[in-house]
């Protein structure tokens, strides 16, 4: 027989082949008893956290903003304030000087109704908190507006800076009635109040001095700056309320 | 576990023929080819899980198996020559008609000649000429040098040719 026939036939041989039940069948011994699988891993049961590396920046975006929003939702006292007065010190960073006073009038009175909240729900351990934070953002406010240079153009600020001490006003009023005392008992507290109404009363006369007002309003005005010459602040802003609600 | 399993299983997929076809062609019947067969790859699930990746060759490390197992085969049965062609056929039974008799009765020959050379060079057709396995492969199998392994073919095709003249 010649060499090339001879492997020819020798490699037919490679058509023996074993049966496809067997194959199968001793396949199946080979691992009976086995564990079909090792333990679970947390991956295989939720294959969506397969992708962890990808969306771990996504879930991180996702977390901060989860934490930011329920930090909003804290009072003074509670584990995320901080968190909540880390994002207001940014608004009031990134805002204009007239802004900035506004601004502060809005944080003083949202301290305020915290405090409410907190009075209303008797938690007596974060009163002291409460009020040294109100205190805190009423001497911003007044701070800020202490610097602030009235100009009489922009009327928005102006409108806006009357609305939010009005608002301290009467909001102050409603949680003394639910304490049943007063809110500027301390000094501390009480000369910030003093400053603030002086502060906000200062920029308003001056930024109405620069604003053309009918005769009756020009007296209004001189009546509040005798007010404030006198040191009553708030009578004084009480006249120019009545002035900017004409 | 799993991981190995499933490596596992893609291994027995890849050589069950050829250890197969290994064994058949040296015992006498279809179920000690089956049996032996399937104790190789029993054997070497427990030697991967022990060594996993260790196992360099795995196709050297399977068919070393198989030459153990037969070795003991023969050793058991006292009939270490191989199967005679008077009482045993080439043609795997679990074939079809038609498969056997396509490859039937040509290679009733070779397989009887097979049977009568010796088993260094029965091995190396088989690796060499069935297998396809290459000459390097088929000296780390053997333990010999590669010209040592292309003078073996040789002469084992040469024996082959001369027993096939006698067949």
């Amino acid at each position: 027989m010649a060499t090339d026939q001879l492997i020819r036939q020798l490699k037919k041989l490679r058509e023996v082949e074993p049966s496809k039940n067997w194959v199968v069948f001793s396949k199946q011994r080979i691992f009976a008893g086995e564990p079909e699988t090792e333990k679970r891993s947390f991956t295989s049961i939720f294959p969506f956290f397969q992708y962890k590396l990808a969306l771990a920046p996504i879930i991180s975006v996702f977390v901060v903003i989860g934490l930011f929003g329920f930090a909003q939702q804290t009072r003074p006292g509670d584990f995320l304030f901080s968190v909540k007065k880390m994002t207001e010190s940014v608004q009031v960073g990134l805002s204009s000087p007239t802004e900035k006073s506004a601004t502060s009038l809005k944080l003083a009175n949202k301290r305020l109704e915290e405090l409410g909240r907190i009075a209303e729900a008797n938690q007596t351990q974060n009163l002291n908190v409460a009020v040294k934070e109100f205190q805190t953002n009423v001497e911003q406010a007044a701070k800020s507006l202490a610097g602030l240079e009235a100009d009489g153009s922009d009327s928005t600020s102006l409108k806006e800076i009357m609305a939010e001490t009005q608002k301290l006003t009467e909001n102050k009023e409603r949680i003394e009635e639910v304490l049943g005392a007063k809110i500027g008992d301390t000094e501390g507290l009480s000369n910030a109040l003093t400053q603030l109404e002086k502060q906000t009363a200062a920029y308003l006369i001056a930024d109405l001095e620069k604003r053309t007002l009918s005769e009756t309003d020009g007296l209004l005005l001189g009546q509040a700056k005798d007010d404030f010459n006198s040191g009553n602040y708030a009578t004084s802003l009480e006249k120019i309320w009545l002035l900017s609600n004409k | 576990m799993s991981n190995l399993r499933k490596e596992y299983s893609d291994i027995y997929d890849k050589y069950i023929k050829k250890i197969y076809r290994f064994v058949f062609l040296k015992v006498k019947s279809q179920e000690i080819a089956q049996d032996l067969s399937s104790e190789v790859f029993v054997r070497g699930w427990q030697a991967f899980k022990e060594q996993g990746k260790k196992i360099e060759n795995i196709q050297a490390f399977l068919y070393q198996i198989a030459r153990n197992l037969l070795a003991d085969h023969y050793r058991q049965t006292a009939k270490v020559r191989f199967v005679s062609a008077d009482y045993t056929t080439v043609v795997d039974p679990s074939q079809t008609i038609e498969q056997k008799a396509l490859i039937g009765s040509d290679l009733e020959r070779v397989k009887a000649a097979l049977a009568n050379i010796n088993e260094t060079y029965r091995e190396v057709i088989v690796w060499y000429y069935l297998e396809e396995l290459k000459v390097p492969e088929i000296a780390k199998l053997t333990g010999k040098s590669e010209p040592a392994v292309r003078v073996v073919i040789h002469r084992a095709l040469e024996a082959l040719r001369g027993e096939l003249g006698k067949v």
